[in-house]
């Protein structure tokens, strides 16, 4: 798979439980493809138009993190967007549907597409960047599961013990400095992602939030509710403190069918 | 457990949620400075009304919303979150709010559930 050099691969999710999208060549131009989320934003930003969740539904299970700090509220990242990109590494040996005839259809969208070449039958962008191979759709059985199996539940207690050990560890002797302390944060809250995604039980999504703040004079309360089916779903929390900084980590675990 | 691939599938709205987050804060912390005693009913009171304003929409999500309520001082606040689910229906929308006094910082996360 050849790429432009300059733009990074994407990382590849878990296949585990994922239903892929046959992708249709008549696409039409504003639906958002396969690509690195860089050209992705490129490309979604030159369509000037919204790219919106038409077409079949594609479902990942992949990870998104995001940093808030209270001082940079000028800088408004459009947070939401990365949503809307679906950018899918694909084993190269899947076959495409590839054929002549979708330069007509690219033509007949009021776009003019340059194929800059065709290697391994790869499909290029308006850009000239080479798109990678159309995602196969895969049809999952029916498992008809109502719940969660009964020793497979979100274990709430496991789960603090493991977010309180890796605070622990991790913030022990710290110092609160402004310009790392918020790629701290993030780092803090993909560990323990990464940490509770080995013992998760299936089907459960995770939800993993990190706060952290400086040791001062001030008061600071954080509070959270949320709308959950109390059979399956669960949370928790843990809290570290030291002379310079605290932390509270707040993870919820919700069923998904 | 059949799934109706309807083609109606709903993905999250951040800027409306966040729209509906900024007027819940406004009306509960308006024009008021910081105050120890009541900061712990402004953040439940906060996350009370935006859950109850989201679940009147009527979508089909569950739903997380995290307050924190913080006064000025001088000191640095951050948050950042993690999240492992479906990228394509579900959301986070994070929404900072300030006045002389405190900060406030409220996210609000939507999971889709299957109907």
């Amino acid at each position: 798979m050849h790429l432009v050099p300059g733009h990074s691969r994407t990382p590849s999710f878990p296949l585990d439980g994922i239903k892929c999208v046959l992708e249709s060549f008549f696409i039409m131009a504003n639906q958002p493809l396969p690509l690195s989320q860089e050209t992705l934003a490129q490309f979604n930003r030159s369509m000037s138009t919204e790219p919106g969740a038409s077409g079949p539904p594609r479902r990942r299970l992949g990870s998104i993190s995001t940093r808030r700090s209270s001082k940079d509220q000028s800088k408004d990242q459009p947070h939401h967007r990365p949503l809307f990109l679906r950018s899918m590494t694909l084993p190269s040996s899947e076959s495409s549907f590839l054929s002549p005839t979708v330069s007509n259809s690219h033509i007949s969208m009021g776009k003019r597409f340059s194929f800059a070449g065709w290697h391994q039958g790869g499909r290029v962008s308006f850009s000239g960047l080479y798109l990678q191979q159309p995602i196969q759709e895969v049809y999952v059985e029916n498992t008809y599961r109502m719940g969660p199996e009964p020793g497979c539940r979100f274990n709430a207690s496991r789960t603090q013990q493991i977010l309180q050990a890796t605070l622990d560890s991790y913030l022990e002797g710290v110092c609160y400095s402004p310009d790392s302390c918020s790629q701290l944060c993030q780092m803090l809250a993909d560990l323990v992602l990464s940490k509770l995604k080995d013992v998760n039980p299936p089907r459960y999504k995770v939800v993993c939030q990190v706060v952290v703040g400086q040791s001062g004079k001030q008061g600071i309360r954080v509070s959270s509710r949320s709308l959950m089916n109390p059979n399956t779903d669960n949370y928790t929390s843990a809290v570290f403190h030291n002379h310079s900084l605290f932390a509270v980590a707040l993870v919820h675990g919700l069923y998904f069918e | 457990m059949e799934e109706f691939h309807s083609g109606d599938e709903v993905s999250f709205s951040p800027d409306e949620a966040s729209n509906v987050v900024k007027e819940c804060i406004e009306g509960i912390i308006g024009g008021v400075d910081y105050s120890q005693n009541k900061v712990n009913q402004w953040t439940a009171s906060i996350v009370e009304h935006t859950l109850t304003q989201l679940v009147k929409q009527g979508k089909p999500f569950k739903y997380i919303v995290n307050c924190a309520v913080m006064q000025k001082s001088g000191a640095g606040l951050h948050t950042a979150n993690s999240c492992y689910w479906d990228t394509t229906t579900d959301g986070s929308c994070t929404v900072r709010w300030e006045n002389r006094t405190m900060y406030c910082v409220v996210s609000v996360f939507a999971v889709a559930i299957a109907l």
